[in-house]
């Protein structure tokens, strides 16, 4: 404060309306002196039903017997500095409803005495943000945690009924054994389901590590391995080469693993299998990629079920699979800016589409 | 097969019960002492701490830790062992349901020597028992029992 500010030449009160935040000034009475046009739309009072009034106005009921007492205290010690620190500060419009609120101080020396200026900001929605953050990650554990502590019981479930299969299988008889059996099977699916889910959560939560990725070889590489475990099958693989794009590695290997494997299981009555893996157009997107195959397909009618979690459009005697596969690979595909979905008709087989939003050297 | 001891730390009885059995389906004739928590596993290996005396603390030949234990956690266990000189060489394997990475790494970070996820069916947590027994207890060779204990 070097040079006192001149209120009568306008050049502050234009200033003043220029501000992004809503700013208020009082005299060291307490009386509104100044308020800017978002002032008038944050509070949501004209500007002159404001001036002349004392600022308490603008401070909820709760607040407003210490408020005096703090503005004095500024006006004795008037440096900048941000209200309240660590105080959950609140701002009361004119319909009585209150927003919380981010406010910092500064004393101007002008020629009408000292002012002190107050910039208002409504962090409601900023703090939204935060307790969503916060709701997300508290999610997180406690999937995890659900997780953790639902496979121990699991493991005793499991472990117990096979060791009354070794030590009692004598005395259960033919069908107390089959029901054992039954235990343990159904054990370690819900083993396998309980892994499913905690994936999912996973991937949500995973930092996206992008870098160039060759889908053409890593889909030629998966579909040797997928060859090498069933060798006895006989499928035709169609794969394009040089069908490139920016990509979290990892991520992007499920989604391919998975519409392989899928093509792979949902192919396994025909003689003549073929599964293809290619580039299609993809309208705006910087990468279109398509898995087809010519198996048993599936009714388009439940087309918008098949990305979600835990749904199966097949018998699991049929085709064996928990029902995650594609919505992790919906997850993936999303995280990484993409589309996924799927065209088929009942015994036609069925094309995959998966779009990405980055091309490598994009 | 061999009469060292093992300490199981554990706090789910069941997951203990299926332990001791599995070991002894792999007749594994070790004694194993139990610890129901992080700070029972503490006190087992250092009994009377404070005195500085240590000399007739126990040495188990193998240790199996949960991570998720009631009062100390198993990471805290490690980091305690790895910080004294009687304890810092003593063979430790983490046994738990986890596969989160991060516990994986905090385990190797804090001085385990291996990290097993516990498997749901049982004839595989049993192999998963006896080929751990066999490892540690058989196949490697100890640290020598005069070793110098500073480094």
């Amino acid at each position: 404060m070097t040079q006192r500010t001149s209120l009568a030449d306008g050049t502050f009160a234009a200033l003043l309306e220029a501000a992004p935040d809503a700013m208020v000034c009082i005299a060291a009475d307490g009386l509104v002196v100044m308020v800017n046009a978002q002032a008038e739309r944050l509070f949501g009072y004209e500007r002159a039903e404001l001036i002349g009034q004392p600022v308490e106005i603008l401070v909820p009921e709760a607040a407003r017997a210490v408020h005096p007492g703090h503005r004095a205290g500024y006006v004795a010690d008037p440096r900048h500095r941000p209200m309240g620190a660590g105080l959950s500060l609140a701002g009361r419009r004119r319909d009585a409803s209150t927003f919380t609120a981010e406010i910092s101080l500064s004393a101007i020396d002008t020629d009408a005495g000292i002012l002190v200026a107050a910039a208002i900001r409504d962090v409601t929605a900023q703090l939204r943000v935060k307790d969503l953050e916060r709701s997300a990650q508290s999610l997180e554990s406690f999937i995890y945690t659900v997780s953790h502590d639902l496979r121990a019981p699991l493991r005793a479930l499991s472990g117990y009924s096979e060791l009354l299969l070794e030590e009692y299988g004598g005395v259960l008889g033919e069908e107390g054994r089959g029901y054992a059996e039954r235990i343990v099977a159904v054990s370690m699916q819900m083993g396998q389901l309980i892994d499913c889910l905690l994936q999912l959560s996973r991937i949500s939560r995973a930092q996206l590590n992008l870098q160039p990725v060759d889908l053409g070889g890593e889909a030629a590489q998966i579909a040797g391995e997928i060859q090498r475990r069933e060798p006895l099958r006989h499928v035709c693989f169609t794969i394009q080469k040089q069908v490139r794009a920016l990509a979290d590695r990892r991520l992007i290997l499920t989604v391919l693993e998975n519409l392989l494997d899928n093509a792979w299981k949902f192919t396994s009555g025909r003689d003549d299998a073929s599964i293809e893996f290619g580039a299609a157009p993809g309208g705006d997107a910087a990468v279109c990629c398509y898995v087809r195959d010519n198996g048993v397909g599936f009714d388009p009618a439940y087309a918008d079920k098949l990305f979600q979690p835990f749904q199966r459009l097949h018998a699991a005697r049929d085709f064996p699979g928990i029902g995650t596969g594609l919505a992790s690979v919906r997850q993936i595909v999303e995280r990484h800016g993409g589309h996924v979905w799927a065209e088929s008709a009942v015994g036609a087989g069925a094309t995959f589409y998966f779009t990405l939003d980055e091309k490598e050297g994009a | 097969m061999t009469s060292q001891t093992i300490l199981l730390v554990e706090d789910n009885p069941d997951d203990e019960a299926l332990t001791l059995r599995a070991f002894k389906k792999s007749n594994i004739s070790s004694e194993v002492v139990v610890a129901r928590d992080g700070a029972e596993a503490l006190a087992y290996l250092f009994p009377g701490d404070g005195d500085g005396d240590g000399h007739d603390a126990p040495r188990p030949a193998l240790i199996l830790l949960d991570l998720n234990l009631p009062k100390v956690g198993g990471l805290e266990v490690l980091r305690r062992m790895q910080a004294d000189a009687r304890t810092r060489l003593i063979p430790v394997v983490v046994l738990t349901s986890s596969k989160l990475e991060e516990d994986i790494l905090d385990s190797y970070r804090s001085g385990a020597n291996a990290y097993v996820r516990k498997p749901v069916k049982f004839s595989d947590f049993a192999e998963a028992v006896r080929a751990l027994g066999v490892f540690w207890l058989l196949l490697n060779e100890p640290v020598p029992s005069r070793a110098p204990e500073s480094d």
